[in-house]
């Protein structure tokens, strides 16, 4: 889509010329589509026979089957020992290596199709490399490429998922009553197990399981090319690499159809369908791809690539069982089978038409570069970008070291440390609770751990504030970064507001409808909770004693009565964090600190209510019980979001208004100085108070000493960060010749038109 | 209860304040028109709500979190109708301009907020999905989008509308401009519906109501609750994209950061004030902003979003004005934001302090209306013969005419004068070029401290007269035009004076 109106010049070797639309292929380039749509239907073609003919044989018998007339033939043709220089033995063992991954990768991959059926396969597994790569770039760094991209790779997540849950295979079914065990060789066996482990239908396994082959088959593709130019030619290497795993599988096949009986009743009718799967699906689909990726663009290659095959696959999985095919199915055995097994399916028409997309989408020539940034204007007008930003973002540094970085600069400062060991223990706790509910299958315990990991994001942002406070000033956080915590502490009380929220429109649903409780699971977990809770609150109640009366606590969810542990290590965390704060200057850790006793007080709620409940039935206990708890995280929250308002709006910070009420007092009574005007005072941090003012002297004063007077009488007053401009008759003097001011700027904006034609070079600077 | 004793005064009196405002407020017709809207707000919330109970929809619930939204963005115009009203107080010293960024960046935040909260329902959803009806799924959605689209479209809401314009795109309407930028190429004659910004605002209840629309056709079809589910973290994440630039935006001018957007503009100042005659250094720069959109300047009450389709670059190239400039689908458009700064100002002993106030002012004023120059000298004390004992480097430092770079550093830190602390030397992440306190010209310190005492004074005089002449000479429209050439001019004559100073 987006090449149409790009109209780009590279139409392709050959393609006759770069102008007009590009999606038209040349004369030239038709046959060679042609014949790529055409090995396309034969592959898919190829791959229906080979899930018919799976259930007769054995995966390992035919993955070796298959490895040997893809030997054979290519050996025929290619040559590989009579021609071509000689391969030395360190490149034989590369060879044995690459055969090693490629019997890995297609015995993944046909275990996939035993699994999902041949359509699905098809849908997963027929990705060319460049959509796999681009996918994965845009998933995993920062320059995927533009919005296409992503979208490219939304579609392509979507339609997984789609094929994940929305897709109702009949094989689900089956799957009830598949009993484990009786599967043919211990390979399929373990693979079986695992999928079983995963707790997933072996439909989705097989899903899974074909994702994961993709990516090992992208993998596998690019680390082999550096060998298949030292081998001599990708055919050369593909023909040996047979050969080595021709042999490689032999001796398992021989002691696997020594071990086994087989099911197999007449080799000889096999014949013909290994034929075809061997043609279609080895040797005729390498050989044009070959062909093509040399003749056409890789990402054009891809795309009408994928298109057919998806097409192809979708028809056949609606007429493979149907009359009409059995022409082409050169296996006739199953053709009385009934038609149940992974039939076409909405989910799977959906996710194939999303697949199309995301193919088409991400396989379409990036546009890299082409994002710049604005640096200015030319001085003939035209606009200026910055391209070099890709190659800026690749200087980042390795994962490990910049979390063994950030980690060092979390346990540097008090106040990060304690909120991050209290988050370790948080999430430890929340998965703990997450593994434990899916274990017993307790719905409760699962829904209270995302609960907790709800409640963590706040620490996590209390973190970040901490850390991100203590940075250096730049350019563009001049005053440094410390302000970070006053607005981390206001989103924190913002937070707690949405919370107190919701917790009181659940009260007030459970006010009008009660629902029966369960008390007797509930009982042993909160009088857990408040033993530890206790113990929390007698740890910091030493460390932490200066004015947080206000700050009566509160709780959330009392209708997620299940443990609440961790307070208890929150409180005892935070009792030390607390102490050397002081005076409660520190938004963000007041923000953590309330976040904390909410949950504290939360337990005790959930306590209280539950000995209520059982003590004496009232089960209006619990939303009454919610209902104050909401009433009084809103109000304890209330002075913080005061507190943090005032520091954002610029006020004068009310505990430094005497003080500076006075010192502007002492200000005027200096020698020499007429008045004062624009005092400005506000509060820029929790360690920054910042001031302006501008004061005029009569003409004799030095001004410096002026400045150095209230300057002193200012930092007396608090004040740290001070500007003060001294203005004397002079100044107002040279101000009105200079003619400056609002006036002038807004007569000069209103004569902008004019100023366009002025290019004596006044505005290149 | 502590608390309540502690808050029974203060909260009386700040409902009375409440009520008076308001009634100020509601003086203004404006107003009625959306205080209206916000009682159809309420009532409709209302509805909603009661219908998300009824049908356990999920994703209605996200959806009427939007209408809410709305509501608090009503709130926002209100306070900003209000803001335009008010004075500086002396304990709100600059003015209430930025309540409404505080409104702005709340409501973004709180609708962020209740996103996060419909992601962490909908995983406890996907464990157990429960059965939806559809009864008022489909008349909901029409419900919202309808008063949704009819809030958006007939209340001119300043605030919103400027940061959704000044703000960077959000990726839903990234990726709406690329998907109509491909359909504009297949069909060309769209491209004026298509092509302009979306608002973000209308983008996402449009997104939403088309989320809902799938859901309630596969619930209708297929019985696939799970849909539901999908489609409300959908709405969420869409919720995150949309207010997330918002709020990052707001959040900015809340932590005082100079805007990227006018650094270029006021590095070319700064590196123009510290070519003046007599200035050393430019250090301690502060600027940032004050509040939207308001034609900067003071006793300028009229708060008027200034932005205009200028094709000049001219204009911007010239840095003659506080604005922001966005370059959007080929139409730039000029934010004329207020900005207060204060910046130090270190100069030379023998020059005149007041004229170097005045031209240091002069310059930055285009940019920065509420603005506080502090001029200082090192050693101030010297040439005064006071009797005041004075640090023996300091004196160290002036005996020397020949002043070595580090030990111009060492005195930045002994200064008594400055307080903020010496900024990193090393080159800030964001900005690669200037850092601040670092607009030394060493060439500058050398010649300038090696003249004469007085006779910078002299020379500092002259090019002043004759520029005054210049710009007063010059009768009306003239008058501006010959003072910009004037100021332009200046630099380059001050340069080249300074160069043509034979070293003594």
């Amino acid at each position: 889509m987006e090449e149409k109106y790009g109209g780009d010049v590279r139409a392709g070797p050959g393609g006759g010329g770069g102008l007009g639309p590009v999606d038209v292929p040349s004369a030239r380039l038709t046959k060679y589509i042609v014949l790529l749509c055409f090995t396309k239907f034969l592959k898919a073609v190829g791959l229906f026979e080979s899930y018919d003919l799976l259930k007769a044989v054995h995966i390992v018998q035919f993955i070796f089957i298959l490895k040997l007339g893809t030997a054979f033939f290519m050996v025929l043709f290619q040559k590989p020992f009579s021609s071509g220089k000689t391969i030395t033995k360190h490149q034989w063992i590369k060879i044995f290596k690459h055969a090693v991954a490629g019997c890995i990768i297609s015995l993944l991959w046909f275990f996939g199709l035993t699994l999902c059926g041949p359509l699905r396969t098809l849908l997963l597994f027929e990705h060319s490399d460049i959509v796999v790569i681009s996918l994965l770039s845009v998933l995993f760094t920062s320059s995927g490429g533009g919005p296409a991209k992503t979208r490219g790779a939304a579609f392509f997540i979507i339609a997984v998922i789609c094929l994940l849950l929305f897709d109702n295979d009949d094989l689900m079914a089956k799957m009830a009553e598949h009993p484990e065990g009786h599967h043919d060789s211990a390979l399929t066996h373990m693979l079986y197990t695992v999928i079983a482990f995963l707790g997933v239908a072996d439909h989705k396994g097989g899903v899974l399981l074909l994702v994961l082959a993709l990516c090992c088959k992208v993998g596998f593709h690019t680390a082999s090319r550096k060998l298949s130019i030292d081998i001599g030619g990708g055919k050369r290497l593909q023909a040996l690499s047979h050969l080595v795993s021709v042999l490689l599988l032999c001796p398992w096949v021989i002691v696997l159809s020594v071990t086994t009986e087989s099911k197999v009743e007449s080799w000889f009718s096999l014949i013909m369908p290994f034929a075809t799967v061997i043609f279609s699906v080895m040797i005729l689909d390498f050989y044009v791809d070959s062909i093509c990726s040399v003749k056409m663009e890789v990402s054009k290659c891809a795309r009408y690539g994928s298109f057919p095959i998806f097409i192809s696959a979708l028809l056949f999985g609606n007429f493979w069982t149907h009359p009409i095919t059995d022409q082409l199915r050169a296996m006739n055995k199953a053709a009385h089978q009934e038609s149940t097994e992974h039939v076409l399916s909405g989910g799977v028409v959906v996710s194939a038409i999303f697949f199309i997309l995301s193919a088409n989408i991400l396989s379409s020539p990036s546009k890299k570069g082409q994002k710049g940034t604005l640096i200015g204007y030319s001085p003939e007008g035209t606009p200026l970008y910055n391209f070099m930003g890709d190659a800026f973002q690749h200087s980042s540094q390795s994962i490990p070291r910049f979390i063994k970085e950030s980690l060092k600069q979390i346990l540097e400062e008090s106040d990060s440390r304690q909120i991050f060991y209290f988050l370790c223990l948080n999430l430890l706790f929340t998965f703990v609770e997450l593994f434990y509910g899916v274990l017993t299958n307790s719905l409760g315990l699962i829904s209270d751990g995302f609960h907790m990991l709800f409640d963590c994001s706040a620490l996590v942002m209390g973190l970040f504030a901490a850390l991100m406070s203590r940075w250096k000033a730049t350019r563009i956080f001049s005053y440094g970064y410390g302000r970070i915590e006053i607005l981390s502490g206001f989103i924190n009380g913002l937070f707690l507001i949405v919370i107190a929220f919701f917790v009181f429109m659940e009260s007030v649903a459970r006010l009008i409808d009660p629902p029966e409780l369960d008390t007797h699971m509930l009982t042993p977990v909160s009088v857990g909770g408040l033993i530890v809770n206790l113990i929390g609150i007698c740890a910091f109640s030493h460390a932490h004693s200066h004015a947080h009366g206000a700050s009566q606590g509160s709780c959330h969810s009392s209708d997620h009565s299940h443990s609440h542990h961790m307070h208890g290590h929150s409180d005892h965390g935070h009792g030390h964090s607390h102490g050397p704060v002081g005076g409660g200057m520190n938004a963000n850790m007041r923000g953590v600190f309330l976040h904390v006793l909410a949950d504290t007080l939360g337990s005790i709620g959930v306590i209280v209510s539950t000995i209520l409940i059982e003590q004496f039935g009232w089960f209006i206990a619990d939303p009454l019980c919610s209902l104050f708890i909401a009433i009084l995280i809103s109000l304890s929250v209330v002075p913080l979001i005061k507190d943090a308002c005032q520091v954002l709006l610029l006020r004068l910070p009310p505990e430094y208004e005497k003080e500076l009420h006075i010192a502007l007092e002492k200000i005027q009574k200096i020698e020499g100085l007429i008045s004062y005007r624009d005092p400005h005072f506000w509060r820029h941090s929790a360690s920054i108070v910042a001031g302006t003012i501008h004061i005029q002297v009569t003409s004799d004063v030095l001004e410096q000493r002026i400045v150095q007077q209230v300057t002193g009488i200012l930092k007396d007053a608090g004040v740290n960060n001070l500007t003060i401009q001294v203005e004397k008759e002079a100044y107002f003097q040279h101000m009105s010749g200079l003619s400056t001011g609002f006036h002038d700027v807004l007569a000069m904006t209103k004569q902008m038109e004019s100023m366009k034609y002025c290019k004596d070079g006044t505005y290149i600077m | 209860m502590g608390t309540i004793h502690l808050f029974r005064k203060p909260q009386r009196s700040f409902f009375g304040k409440l009520l008076r405002e308001f009634r100020l407020v509601a003086a203004d017709r404006r107003s009625w028109k959306i205080l209206l809207f916000g009682v159809i707000n309420l009532v409709c919330t209302g509805f909603l709500l009661m219908w998300c109970s009824s049908t356990n929809s999920i994703a209605l619930t996200a959806y009427t979190y939007l209408t809410i939204f709305d509501l608090f963005s009503l709130m926002t115009c209100l306070i900003s109708y209000w803001v335009t009203m008010r004075k500086p107080s002396p304990v709100y010293s600059f003015g209430f301009e930025r309540l409404e960024v505080l409104a702005v960046f709340a409501s973004t935040v709180l609708a962020q907020l209740g996103a996060l909260f419909i992601l962490k329902e909908s995983a406890e959803r996907f464990l157990e999905q429960p059965e939806i009806h559809t009864g008022r799924l489909l008349v909901g959605t029409f419900v919202a989008l309808s008063f949704n689209l009819f809030t958006m479209l007939s209340i001119r809401n300043k605030p919103f509308a400027y940061v959704s314009e000044a703000a960077s795109t959000s990726w839903l309407q990234e990726h709406v401009a690329d998907l109509s930028r491909s359909l504009c190429g297949i069909i060309p004659g769209l491209s004026s519906i298509f092509l302009p910004r979306m608002n973000p605002f209308v983008l996402i209840d449009l997104a939403g109501a088309f989320a809902l629309c799938i859901t309630y056709m596969l619930i209708e079809i297929n019985n696939y609750f799970a849909v539901d589910t999908a489609s409300a973290i959908a709405i969420a994440l869409m919720t995150f994209g949309t207010m997330y630039p918002m709020s990052v935006y707001s959040g900015k001018v809340l932590l005082q950061t100079t805007p990227p957007h006018v650094i270029g503009q006021l590095d070319k100042l700064i590196r123009e004030v510290s070519t003046l005659d007599g200035v050393l250094e430019v250090r301690n720069e502060h600027f940032w902003t004050l509040g939207f959109g308001s034609l900067s300047g003071p006793g300028s009450g009229c708060s008027t979003l200034f932005f205009c389709g200028f094709p000049c670059p001219l204009l911007f190239a010239s840095g003659n004005m506080a604005s922001g400039v966005a370059v959007s689908d080929g139409v730039i458009k000029v934010f004329n934001d207020m900005k207060a700064g204060s910046v130090h100002v270190r100069i030379r002993r023998d020059a005149n302090e007041q004229m170097v106030l005045a031209h240091v002012t002069n310059r930055l004023y285009t940019l920065v209306s509420t603005l506080t120059v502090q001029i200082f000298k090192d050693d101030w004390i010297r040439p005064a013969l006071l009797s005041v004992p004075v640090a023996a480097n300091v004196l160290n430092f002036s005996d020397h005419h020949i002043i070595p770079m580090p030990l111009l550093k060492g005195t930045d830190d002994l200064n008594p004068v400055t307080s903020t602390p010496a900024k990193p030397s090393s080159p800030p992440p964001e900005f690669s070029f200037n850092t601040p306190g670092k607009n030394v010209n060493p060439v500058i310190l050398l010649n300038t401290q090696t003249r004469p005492y007085g006779f910078g004074l002299n020379h500092g005089h002259t090019p002043y007269s004759s520029m005054l002449n210049q710009g007063l000479g010059v009768p009306g429209i003239g008058a501006t035009q010959g003072l910009r050439t004037g100021f332009t001019n200046i630099p380059s004559r001050y340069g080249t004076n300074r160069i043509g100073q034979p070293r003594p």
